[in-house]
């Protein structure tokens, strides 16, 4: 198998490990919110406007989950620098390995000539 | 056998790269004030500390190199030189994405930023010397640039406690990481240093290779 097969199928499987790994851990429906929030305002001893809490609420997620997003952009960038460095490199040391392979098909078909 | 000794290296370095990233991703705990960016850390220092493992191949050989004159030492210097480029470009470019989040900032003139791209200058200045020289000549400046440049290894380890007040933490934070992060840190390490001693290995091999069909190619063409 080619070097440059087997680094595109790691950098692919570890895109896909990657992108399992860093899944949002808690996964909130508006549903889920909504349960929740109706759960604690009929839990609370004092009124509460449940339109204002439920906003709030959702308010606080979206900058939560911005906020997160944000960050796993950051460290996708990183792993995709780092691991096309090592492609390029590993893809650079293939195409000199070639190149060397050729002269040397040259130098036996020549030496072969010669006899 | 020397094929199948490689062959046994990669499986293990893929191995380890491969629980590495499971253990970064999957396993280490997510730090409190940076959040999932942290994670950056594990290859980004990994990367780093390999830059000094293969500067010092480079430096140990050129050494070599000068006293016993075997050109093997000066290829296997070089091989390693070019390996410790390659993880320095990896720590120069994955240092600022985590920078812009954690500082704010892409790049900062502070003491380890500057000597780490001091260090990558000199390395690359390396290379076009020996781009530029032939044979004997070429392996002799070669290694004493190398061992020159090395000289700037302490400088980039000990820049935190030299010139305080940088952005960068102090050098023993890595050591008093909690443990799953710890954990994750030296399995991350050893893939690097790993990864490093296999492409060394295919490297070296190649430049070998290299260096027999010029010697072939000067006799008899």
């Amino acid at each position: 198998m080619r070097t440059s097969t087997i680094v595109l199928a790691s950098f692919v499987v570890i895109l896909g490990l990657f992108l399992f790994a860093t899944q949002v851990p808690i996964n909130l429906t508006p549903d889920k919110v909504a349960a929740a929030v109706s759960e604690a305002i009929s839990a609370s001893e004092v009124p509460v406007d449940e339109e204002i809490v439920e906003q709030a609420v959702i308010n606080s997620l979206t900058i939560l989950e911005k906020g997160q997003r944000t960050r796993l952009t950051y460290l996708f960038a990183a792993y995709i620098v780092i691991w096309l460095v090592f492609m390029l490199y590993v893809l650079r040391l293939e195409q000199q390995q070639q190149q060397l392979d050729q002269r040397l098909a040259q130098l036996e078909l020549i030496s072969n000539s010669e006899e | 056998m020397g094929n199948l000794k490689t062959k046994i290296i990669g499986v293990i370095t893929a191995a380890l790269i491969f629980i590495s990233l499971y253990l970064v991703f999957g396993y280490a705990r997510v730090e409190g004030t940076m959040l999932e960016v942290q994670k950056i850390f594990y290859y980004h220092v990994s990367a780093a500390l390999t830059v000094f493992v293969a500067f010092g191949v480079n430096c140990v050989f050129s050494i070599k190199y000068l006293i016993q004159r075997k050109p093997n030492d000066d290829l296997l210097a070089a091989a390693a030189a070019e390996l410790g480029i390659i993880f320095c470009t990896i720590a120069l470019l994955s240092g600022p994405i985590w920078a812009r989040y954690a500082w704010n900032t892409w790049w900062n003139w502070e003491a380890r930023l500057t000597s780490t791209l001091v260090l990558w200058l000199m390395y690359v200045g390396y290379f076009i010397l020996r781009s530029a020289l032939t044979d004997d000549k070429r392996r002799i400046y070669s290694a004493v640039i190398g061992i020159i440049a090395y000289l700037d290894v302490p400088i980039v380890y000990y820049a935190v406690d030299i010139w305080q007040g940088g952005l960068h933490p102090d050098r023993g934070t890595k050591w008093s990481l909690e443990t799953t992060m710890r954990h994750t840190w030296m399995v991350a390490l050893l893939a690097l240093i790993s990864l490093f001693v296999c492409l060394l290995i295919v490297r070296y091999k190649m430049k070998k290779a290299e260096m027999r069909y010029e010697i072939i190619q000067q006799k008899y063409l």
